[in-house]
């Protein structure tokens, strides 16, 4: 293995090569900081232009794209409340406070830090599992997805224990609307009315553009002012503190980036439930879980871990099966089908060297983004002192037109606008929106999961139960429900004795 | 200033030569929309098969591919079938994935027989797979399974299930169909998984699988066999089954003039032919099965017959 990867990091070591690297970085960033736009329409841009590449140089740059987004998206997600990829909604919820109280700075350092933390974590577990990589995706059928699908469902609803029925009413919404469009099991079409475009039920990405980016603008606009509330308090030079902090916060980086490896190798499930799942078992560790959506740092550092170590987990089922654990993989295979590979199993013979090229680019787009984005933090923070009636309109526009441009969809744009004007709502009246975002990932597959469960079982339940990961699965469901419901309990019973007595 | 007179003469003169060779087809960027998302089998074709386009066009302009994915491919081929008859729109299908709604009496905003058919680039048929340590080798296996052979596929209106459905009708193969899968590599993992007992996969995607040793194919349907061991639709004395597959067609809009027509047709044939084009098809397990226009169009014909009489099987 070790020989592999020194011939991988020879193939990559040329100027050409490290070139289209940084070129990839440059734009995988850009990407990431637009919400709407990231890695996947970065990637299906730049695929024509890898025609003239060879194919280590093809995958440098894809890497350097896949490498990147993730730390653009965190800059929005930090200044603006607006995550600039699916995956960087989790950091959202301490990052922006962080950034309304002046410490953008010290956010950004520390989602930089964490970045490429997680993102060399991922590599070296991915290069670790490698030689089972078969064996693990083997592990994964309906009946499992089901209970991951599930697990992810009750970490969302135990998320918030302060506001648990709104937020279970939030995480309701989400499913309904995971529910729209054509069923792939039963083949029916559900609330469509006849359209073309929710036959396709609705997606992700605008759906987060309106949620986050337009709620927060419309609310920026009302409100007036700007993000940081007055300039004094922005600290332009906290970027040591946010570094110092996540490195000194090493166990939740190390949790955060397996986490992020585990659920991003899951296809279908991916990087926006990983990184809130990073996000949630760290608060539920902490010892002041309250305190967490007022501006903690923690809160940056565990789901950007989680989003690098993401990037290594879905190439496990992209190299083993040919199959794509994120839509950016998707793209990917097809930039390898151009350079004349076969996805599939046999990949990891036929083109191991190119699969090591692609993990030496990962890890070293993570290492560069993240020193672009330190370098550039002070304009960067600047954002939080921009007047709210030019900030609102400008990232409005940017959103919509990104949200437009993934697929060319007018029907993208009005998603956006309505579940904007619906987020602002829910912020109005103190809903959490992230229960919506996770149940719309989530409901698909908790319900292909299931249903194809009690076909292949003939209506079994004991389908469930039947493997080693599935019981794994189902005590970590109730041992997450016990953990935050038995302590409630306990205190309950010791008030009660305390009355009594 | 008789210079100068002579420079403007000149001048017109070029311009009125270089104006004809401007109404001369194609004189803009060609644009080929790709029903799917980037990234998947069908759009690598395209987007390899339009290099080469590009390459035989008799003039230097672009072939550009572009994705407009929605309603499993529903969406492309109506932007193609609304777009101006000029030439420069033309797109990429699956057959009979686009023709089967129009069977099936779905509200569709296009008509298969009024598109202008320009070529076939490949047809795939499917391999009946199974996993690599299953009991199952052979039809008659799967017959005297003794129970129904489950077997695994997307949704219920894809070219995959309407083909797991009609070969088990003709065959008299009592089975159960699981559906949801997200692709055949997602099924295909299914039947190593033993979530089901078999699959129908094209022949091209399987060819990885069964290189690794995790599968084996049954029986061929829509390909010929040339293993003995592997009975085809001739050899299970069922010839109408050959025609199962999967097939890439490239069409315009209705009303495409003839001239026009005919440049797409020879660009598309050459970039069929050209050997680099072959070099990547051999390296990446696809296959050429060129065919004309007139060809193309009288196969869609055949298609249209042959589905409308399975046309119970698609409801």
């Amino acid at each position: 293995m070790l020989d592999l990867l020194l011939n991988a990091i020879s193939d990559i070591s040329s100027v050409k090569t490290i070139l289209f690297l940084v070129m990839g970085v440059m734009f995988g960033l850009v990407f990431g900081v637009i919400p709407g736009l990231g890695g996947t329409t970065a990637l299906a841009i730049l695929m024509p232009l890898t025609f003239g590449m060879n194919s280590i140089e093809a995958f440098a740059m894809s890497g350097g794209i896949m490498g990147a987004v993730a730390m653009g998206g965190a800059i929005s997600a930090i200044l603006l409340n607006t995550p600039g990829t699916a995956p960087n909604a989790a950091t959202t919820l301490d990052g922006y406070p962080l950034a309304k109280q002046g410490r953008a700075a010290e956010a950004i350092g520390a989602a930089a830090t964490a970045s490429p933390l997680g993102g060399m974590f991922g590599v070296i577990t991915l290069l670790m599992v490698l030689p089972v990589a078969k064996e693990l995706i083997l592990l994964f059928g309906p009946p499992e997805f089901f209970l991951l699908a599930v697990f992810g469902l009750v970490t969302i609803a135990l998320s918030d224990s302060s506001n648990l029925l709104r937020g279970l009413i939030s995480a309701g919404v989400g499913l309904m609307l995971a529910f729209v469009g054509y069923d792939t099991v039963t083949g029916g079409e559900r609330f469509t009315y006849g359209s073309d475009y929710l036959f396709d039920g609705i997606p992700l990405v605008p759906a987060l553009v309106g949620l986050f980016g337009v709620t927060e603008m419309i609310h920026l606009s009302i409100t007036g002012g700007k993000v940081a509330g007055d300039a004094g308090t922005v600290k332009l030079h906290g970027v040591m503190k946010g570094i110092k902090a996540t490195l000194s916060n090493w166990k939740i980086v190390i949790r955060g980036s397996l986490i992020g490896t585990i659920i991003g190798s899951i296809p279908g499930v991916g990087g926006t439930v990983a990184t809130f799942i990073a996000y949630s078992t760290t608060k539920r560790a902490d010892k002041y879980p309250e305190s967490f959506g007022t501006g903690r740092i923690e809160g940056v550092i565990a789901p950007e871990s989680a989003n690098n170590a993401k990037d290594s987990g879905a190439l496990l089922p992209t190299i083993a099966f040919g199959i794509p654990g994120s839509a950016e993989m998707a793209v990917f295979l097809g930039i390898l089908v151009l350079h004349g590979m076969q996805p599939g199993p046999t990949m990891l013979l036929n083109n191991e060297r190119e699969i090591y090229a692609l993990i030496i680019a990962l890890t070293l787009s993570a290492v560069f983004s993240a020193i672009i984005g330190i370098a550039l933090v002070k304009w960067l923070a600047m954002i939080t002192l921009v007047k709210g009636q030019i900030l609102a309109p400008l990232v409005i526009a940017v959103s919509l037109v990104g949200t437009y441009a993934i697929d060319s969809r007018p029907g993208d744009v009005v998603v956006a606008a309505i579940l904007g004007m619906v987020g602002y709502l829910m912020l109005r009246f103190n809903y959490p929106r992230l229960p919506l975002v996770i149940a719309l990932v989530l409901g698909e597959t908790a319900e292909r999961g299931f249903l194809q469960s009690m076909m292949i079982s003939q209506g079994n339940w004991g389908v469930f139960v039947e493997s080693v990961t599935s019981i794994v699965m189902v005590l970590l469901i109730l041992f997450t429900l016990g953990w935050s419901f038995i302590p409630n309990l306990i205190r309950a019973k010791k008030e009660a004795r305390v009355k009594s007595e | 200033m008789k210079n100068l007179l002579l420079a403007t003469v000149l001048i017109f003169i070029l311009v009125g030569c270089s104006e004809p060779s401007n109404d001369v087809f194609p004189n803009q960027d060609i644009e080929v929309i790709i029903p799917y998302n980037a990234g998947g089998g069908f759009d690598a074709y395209a987007r390899s098969l339009a290099q080469y386009m590009q390459k035989h066009l008799p003039s230097d302009v672009n072939v550009l591919p572009m994705n407009m994915p929605g309603a499993g491919g529903r969406r492309g081929a109506a932007h193609v079938y609304r777009a101006d008859p000029d030439g420069y729109t033309i797109g990429i299908f699956n057959m009979p994935g686009i023709l089967l709604p129009q069977i099936q009496g779905i509200k569709i905003a296009y008509d298969v027989n009024e598109l202008t058919w320009l070529s076939t680039l490949s047809a795939d048929g499917y391999g009946i797979t199974v996993d690599d340590e299953s009991p199952i080798n052979s039809i008659d296996d799967l017959k005297n399974l003794g129970r129904n052979v489950v077997y695994g596929a997307t949704g219920p209106s894809s070219t995959s299930y309407i083909a797991t459905t009609i070969v088990s009708e003709l065959l008299e193969i009592p089975n159960e169909v699981i559906t949801g899968y997200k692709g055949s590599g997602e099924y295909i993992l299914g039947v190593i998984r033993g979530d089901v007992d078999a699959a129908f996969a094209n022949y091209s995607t399987i060819q990885p699988y069964l290189e690794s040793g995790d599968v084996k194919v049954v029986a061929m349907i829509g390909v010929n066999s040339d293993d003995p061991n592997i009975k085809d639709a001739d050899d299970l004395g069922v010839p109408e089954l050959a025609n199962l597959n999967v097939v890439r067609m490239m069409a315009g809009p209705p009303g495409m003039p003839e001239e026009v027509k005919q440049i797409l047709e020879k660009a598309m044939m050459d970039a069929l032919n050209d050997p680099q084009f072959e070099a990547w098809l051999e390296s990446t397990g696809n296959d050429a099965t060129p065919m004309n226009s007139i060809e193309t169009t009288n196969s869609v014909k055949d298609m249209m017959v042959f589905y409308d009489k399975f046309k119970q099987f698609l409801e």
